[in-house]
């Protein structure tokens, strides 16, 4: 233990002497969240439509006017003829064209029905399918007005009252910045420690340290103490700065989102100790440490993409994927309050124990190796 | 005559790095995997579609009317059963426990406000927790009700022969991707991705380990220019990119289905003006960094967010007026918009002259400054 605590006092220096390094450990988490949970806004907004109006009457005019009011759809202009829309979706000037027909007031009043036509951009599916369901909602409040408005003489016979429990104001941000943390943890975690047993393995001086009479384990588990360490400071940082910048509740407890937290910083650390155990050059350990933890952890944890949507052999995959858990917990303390997880705990450490323990044998076996 | 004599100690410099390349083997392995498994994750993984929504109805009215709008919502393959519940409070505690995404209820007395002519109402509620997701299950909900709501009306007009409803019809025409599958979308994202990675990654990695091991010295005293040892260290990885290419765009059209409507030759060009900005960004980076991680830390922050701000996963308007501003100066944005331009609307090269200009710009200041601090370094 003693012996232990010595690796991990020679660990600290170093990092403490590689000033540039742990700077950038702690400023780059910073940066990501600020940077990254503006950048990663879902909410669609600003989308540009042309509009063909061959009509010219005061009842396309109040359907443009109707469409363009809120901050969903920007007037991307006027179009002079149909000529003008494809070349315009091949430029990226617009996402969708409207073309009311001729005649379109005059039918209005005497037709049952007037057809309007909704030319979009189908490239970019989920937004041409939100584009498609925002233009029907805004001509379905317009039919609504012309059944039950002035002039109508019917009332509309359904009425959908949605409420939104949780992130009533559908924040963007209280989605991703909980998630983001998840993964700017297991990124530093696991980088920071692969490279630093890796790149004394490439340096040659893990066999100087291993002369002296220091156990195999302890010059592992030592290194990783001073990690630790940065995991729960980068952790704590993130967490506050979703807070303070972007507002994300806490409508549970900050001690018990901390106990859960340890245990990840846990299973990250272990990860990277795994990954120093089978890799030669940092070259290597980074390339496995972004492949093997990093690019599953944003992309099969329900980070961003809902797990629900994948194929099967992906869902079952996300079992086997610590942030997933993780991002669980962090959203169920921060914006449901809700405290206990027993399956997510369980789970997760299952995983920490399972991952200390291959990563203590791998090194059992291989240290006469380096 | 000149040219040549002056290329061929980069071709041998070319050699030696791809002989290094070649050598080891994980590395190797990692170069051809790197695209099929990108493609094979991000390919599935990565799609913004929404399918499963856990609904829950609790229909107290239990009328034929109520049942008919309650499977109304199950017709689309949007929304699956979410679990029963037998009251509202075990409704809620299923969107506590997150057993379901949204819940309706349909309060007793619906069919009877149908038949009276009163306005029926039915009240929704959705877990908001993905803001993103529930903004649109709530889009897909009121869709359901308003086609419920139509086929309402021209009940009642049946019944009713001297009623007269007027009403616009909306119609919808997808282009280049009428089934609206994300996932074509997606994948052309994916081969931006897979340039930026290997050319401007391994580029930084591969200088800063020889100023690392001191073998950049040993080269130096070699007769080659810096000019030369440039040409000679990037050359490799710009090839490795095109291979990297060669082996996802296949992967893409005959597994995926991706539509590939352009043309090859326009992206070959536009990717090689693209290896200005990423061969320039790792050489640049290798310049400011002393360690292979300094340099990998460097490199992939500004890969990450250049990838967050390109458009790739959400469209660039969503994002706030200072990091829309931003994006102009993300060359990473240009090269998406012209990769998915040609791949699925097969735009020309006068389409892609708004985003090469920009693009062409931003490389040849970064492979500047890049070349300029390179040299100024080893001199």
């Amino acid at each position: 233990m003693k012996r232990m605590l010595a690796i991990a006092f020679k660990e600290f220096l170093h990092i403490k002497r590689d000033v540039r390094s742990l700077a950038l450990a702690v400023a780059m988490p910073l940066m990501m969240v600020f940077l990254y949970g503006y950048a990663l806004d879902m909410e669609m907004k600003n989308l540009k439509v042309g509009i063909l109006d061959l009509d010219h009457s005061t009842a396309s005019r109040d359907l443009v006017r109707r469409m363009t009011s809120s901050n969903f759809i920007v007037d991307a202009g006027r179009l002079a003829s149909r000529e003008e829309i494809e070349p315009g979706f091949r430029r990226n000037r617009f996402k969708a064209a409207v073309v009311i027909p001729v005649g379109f007031e005059n039918s209005l009043q005497t037709e049952e029905t007037t057809p309007v036509q909704l030319l979009i951009d189908g490239a970019d599916g989920t937004t041409a399918a939100a584009v498609d369901n925002y233009l029907k909602a805004v001509i379905a409040a317009l039919n609504r007005d012309l059944i039950s408005g002035p002039g109508g003489k019917l009332t509309p016979p359904v009425e959908l009252r949605p409420r939104v429990l949780y992130n009533p104001e559908l924040i963007s941000a209280h989605f991703v910045v909980p998630g983001l943390a998840s993964v700017i943890l297991i990124m530093i975690c696991v980088l920071l420690t692969s490279i630093a047993i890796v790149r004394e393995k490439e340096t040659g001086t893990m066999e100087q340290v291993l002369t002296t009479p220091v156990h195999a384990a302890e010059v592992i588990f030592g290194k990783v103490i001073p990690y630790v360490g940065i995991g729960a400071l980068d952790a704590t940082l993130v967490l506050l700065m979703g807070r303070v910048v972007f507002g994300v509740p806490m409508a549970g407890s900050w001690w018990v989102l901390a106990a859960y937290s340890l245990l990840y910083i846990i299973i990250a650390l272990a990860l990277g100790l795994l990954i120093s155990a089978v890799t030669h050059t940092q070259q290597m350990a980074m390339i496995a440490a972004l492949l093997g933890t990093l690019m599953p952890s944003i992309m099969l944890s329900g980070f961003i993409f809902p797990i629900s949507s994948m194929p099967w052999g992906l869902q079952a995959l996300s079992h086997i994927i610590p942030a997933r858990y993780y991002i669980e917990i962090l959203r169920g303390i921060m914006l449901r309050g809700e405290l206990w997880f027993p399956k997510q705990l369980a789970i997760m450490t299952v995983m920490a124990v399972g991952l200390l323990l291959l990563a203590a044998k791998k090194f059992q076996s291989r240290l006469d190796l380096l | 005559m000149k040219s040549l004599r002056w290329f061929i100690p980069v071709l041998h410099l070319v050699k030696k790095e791809f002989r290094q390349i070649l050598r080891d083997r994980k590395m190797l392995r990692m170069v051809f995997m790197m695209p099929i498994m990108q493609l094979l994750i991000l390919g599935y993984a990565a799609t913004t579609d929404l399918k499963n929504i856990r609904l829950t109805i609790l229909d107290q009215d239990n009328s034929p009317d109520s049942r008919r709008l309650a499977e109304a919502f199950f017709q689309n393959n949007l929304f699956v059963h979410g679990p029963a519940a037998a009251g509202q409070t075990e409704m809620e505690e299923h969107l506590f426990r997150g057993r379901a995404d949204v819940t309706i209820w349909i309060p007793r007395g619906y069919a009877n406000d149908l038949a009276s002519g009163r306005t029926a109402e039915i009240a929704l509620a959705v877990d908001g927790v993905n803001s993103n997701a529930a903004g649109r299950t709530l889009g897909y909900a009121q869709a359901v009700v308003r086609q419920e709501e139509t086929r309402l009306l021209e009940q009642k007009r049946l019944s009713q022969p001297a009623l007269k409803i007027h009403r616009v019809d909306a119609v919808s025409r997808f282009f280049y991707n009428p089934e609206l599958e994300s996932r074509n979308y997606m994948i052309p994202g994916i081969a931006v991705i897979l340039v930026t990675m290997i050319s401007g990654m391994m580029t930084g990695m591969a200088i800063v380990r020889e100023k690392e091991m001191g073998t950049l010295e040993q080269l130096l005293v070699t007769p080659l220019s810096p000019r030369q040892l440039i040409a000679g260290k990037l050359i490799p990885f710009a090839v490795l990119a095109f291979v990297e290419l060669g082996i996802a765009i296949p992967l893409a059209v005959f597994w995926f289905h991706l539509p590939l409507v352009g043309s090859l030759l326009l992206f070959a060009g536009c990717t090689l003006v693209y290896l200005l900005v990423t061969l320039g960004g790792g050489l640049l980076a290798s310049t400011v960094s002393h360690t292979q991680q300094q340099a990998m830390f460097t490199i992939w922050f500004f890969t990450i967010f250049g990838i967050l701000t390109s458009g790739y996963f959400y469209p660039v308007e969503n994002m706030p007026r200072w990091i829309y501003l931003l994006t102009y100066a993300n060359p990473m944005r240009f090269f998406m918009s012209i990769t998915r331009g040609i791949f699925l609307k097969g735009v020309q090269l006068g389409d892609v002259v708004q985003d090469l200009i920009p693009l062409f710009i931003i490389g040849t200041i970064t492979f500047t400054v890049a070349v300029l601090r390179f040299r100024k370094r080893i001199a």
